[in-house]
């Protein structure tokens, strides 16, 4: 029993002596791996610099922050532009002109259901057209040189070499640099041509519910717009202002705003730009090649009588009421009359029309000859469906 | 095949700007263009340092990655360089550059932006070397002639070195050592060391032991 115990102490002293044999030795490690201190101050202001929190930077260089030692965001804004805008830009752009093409082949041209009638009916002043094709012809020459500087890397110098794609790229930045300027004019000048009538009511919610009758031939109710031009409009002013601001911010490097400063107006320029020409495919499409009878209203100004009952009946009854269906821009006079009366009439959502002046003598009202007259003349001074 | 890099010791640098009127002489730049800057860090207060910075010419630069134009090249030797007849002027590389090395003249409307001009580690561009045309859009071909940039020749501490990148690396182990900083390639506060500190140093490369 005894000769036991001891046996038993002798083995935990052993094995204690081991340990601290083991042990003890590590010990300075221990102490110099939680107790040392360099005295190194340079230290400090490395680790700060790589952190990007260094205190005050000087430079005797003259320049757009060129006191800063790294560019901060430099390297999240190449990322943004070379792994989102880009590949989801040209996702975006390519799928809207796929749906369009199987839009196009499924439904088919949307054509006046009960055939032209031949009757008239004044729907966009001069001055609106003028807004109308003003900003277009902006928003055209801007959107397609900001798709060269985009995806011209990409798609335009394998075809033109660096050097040839070179001039045009540079062509491209001088004309968007140049036509940038009026985009914001375009877009006040639409926002106040383009506004009245434009708000959302009731009846647009009931549009959307239909789709607009785009699928189907069951139309829905609209007024002088309807809810996917109303929603057009909302869009093109919000994106407008936005592009405008940011464009301002990239076009005038002068004024030296930083880099900062451009980078985060460069990525939302990059980002509207994209949703705006996608969105804008659609209304070209639909207004010119996806609808018979919808671009002579941007163009002449006047769109057939069966054409307004089909896509905006609650318009063409109220134009109706007032003796505007039926006349016939016959000679310059007689244009910028109806010029005239679109300040004061037509256009008006319904409820909000003032009253007829029943001393103004209505509007030419039947074939009159001579002047300049749309191709369609009118044949009969009532409707005829 | 050698590449070319440049390296600042903040030890050495005193700011003196040197090599900001090296380049500036040597390459002709244009008026309001500098494509190099000393830029100092805490200036006027204890362990202020300063590093004189122009384009680093970096492996995977994010200027040749973001312009739209494609108007970057990297040369043999490692170089960032670019084409000014390609280049558009359209500040892409200002944003994505680390640095802040692209330079632009204001020219044109609305003060918009010139053909970008940077440092081409006095190595020309791509018209023929030692052209005229070379020198008057991108400067002195040094490099061509066997010789290293202007600012570094020029500076009066040897704080930048340039040139290839393993012996830019031997000088700088060589110092470290020397400083006795071991395992701290920057940080230590005497950039020249004091007398006798040598002698503990381990000598990384051999080329230390016979000079003084």
């Amino acid at each position: 029993m005894s000769k036991h115990r001891r046996y038993r102490r002798a083995l935990r002293w052993s094995l204690l002596l081991l340990a601290l044999v083991l042990v003890l030795p590590l010990v300075p490690y221990a102490v110099a791996a939680g107790g040392t201190q360099f005295n190194t101050p340079g230290v400090e202001l490395w680790d700060a610099v790589r952190a990007r929190v260094q205190g005050p930077m000087r430079t005797q260089v003259e320049g757009v922050q060129s006191n800063q030692l790294i560019n901060y965001w430099g390297d999240q804004w190449r990322l943004f532009r070379s792994q989102l805008l880009v590949p989801i830009g040209a996702v975006m752009l390519l799928a809207m002109l796929g749906i369009i093409t199987v839009f196009y082949l499924v439904r088919g041209r949307i054509e006046i259901e009960g055939g032209r009638s031949g009757v008239l009916v004044p729907r966009f002043s001069v001055n609106q057209r003028v807004v109308h094709w003003l900003a277009a012809t902006v928003f055209i020459v801007l959107g397609l040189t900001g798709l060269v500087l985009l995806y011209g890397r990409y798609v335009l110098v394998p075809l033109l070499g660096p050097e040839g794609f070179g001039v045009t790229a540079s062509a491209c930045k001088e004309m968007h640099n140049l036509f940038g300027p009026l985009f914001p004019v375009a877009i006040l000048a639409i926002m106040f041509s383009f506004g009245r009538g434009n708000s959302f009511r009731g009846i647009d919610f009931q549009w959307f519910l239909k789709a607009g009758g785009l699928f189907g031939h069951a139309m829905a109710d609209s007024g002088y717009y309807n809810g996917g031009q109303k929603t057009w409009f909302w869009l093109t002013v919000l994106f407008g202002i936005a592009m405008s601001v940011t464009g301002l911010i990239l076009v005038f490097p002068n004024f030296g705003q930083g880099r900062e400063a451009m980078a985060v107006a460069h990525v939302i320029h990059g980002v509207v730009a994209v949703g705006f020409i996608t969105a804008s495919l659609g209304h070209i499409y639909i207004g010119t090649l996806g609808m018979e009878g919808a671009a002579e209203s941007m163009t002449n100004g006047y769109v057939d009588a069966a054409w307004a009952k089909e896509h905006h009946n609650l318009w063409y009854a109220e134009m109706e009421r007032a003796g505007m269906v039926g006349v016939s821009p016959n000679t310059m006079e007689e244009v910028k009359r109806h010029d005239d009366r679109d300040f004061r009439g037509f256009g008006q959502p319904l409820g909000r029309r003032e009253p007829l002046d029943p001393t103004v003598s209505p509007p030419n009202r039947g074939p009159t000859g001579g002047g300049i007259s749309p191709a369609a003349t009118p044949s009969a001074p009532k409707e005829s469906t | 095949m050698a590449r070319m890099k440049f390296f600042c010791d903040a030890e050495r640098c005193i700011e003196c700007n040197g090599c900001v009127t090296a380049c500036k002489n040597a390459n002709e730049v244009p008026w309001g263009i500098n494509r190099r800057r000393v830029v100092t860090l805490n200036d006027g207060e204890p362990g202020e340092r300063s590093l004189s910075v122009a384009c680093m010419h970096c492996s995977d630069a994010p200027c040749q990655a973001v312009c739209p134009v494609d108007c970057f090249y990297q040369t043999e030797d490692g170089l960032v360089l670019h084409d000014k007849d390609i280049c558009i002027g359209c500040g892409y590389c200002f944003y994505a550059c680390p640095f802040g090395a692209p330079q632009f003249p204001s020219e044109g409307a609305f003060g918009s932006r010139g053909k970008m001009d940077k440092c081409t580690f006095c190595a020309g561009g791509p018209e023929e070397t030692a052209s005229a045309e070379e020198q008057r859009k991108y400067g002195a071909n040094r490099l061509a002639e066997g010789k290293l940039p202007a600012c570094a020749e020029m500076c009066a501490t040897k704080a930048l070195l340039a040139g290839d990148a393993d012996e830019v690396a031997d000088i700088y182990r060589e110092r470290v050592a020397y400083r006795g900083a071991v395992g701290m390639a920057t940080g230590w506060g005497v950039g020249y060391g004091k007398p006798g500190i040598r002698s503990n140093t381990i000598d990384l490369t051999g080329k230390a032991a016979g000079r003084d």
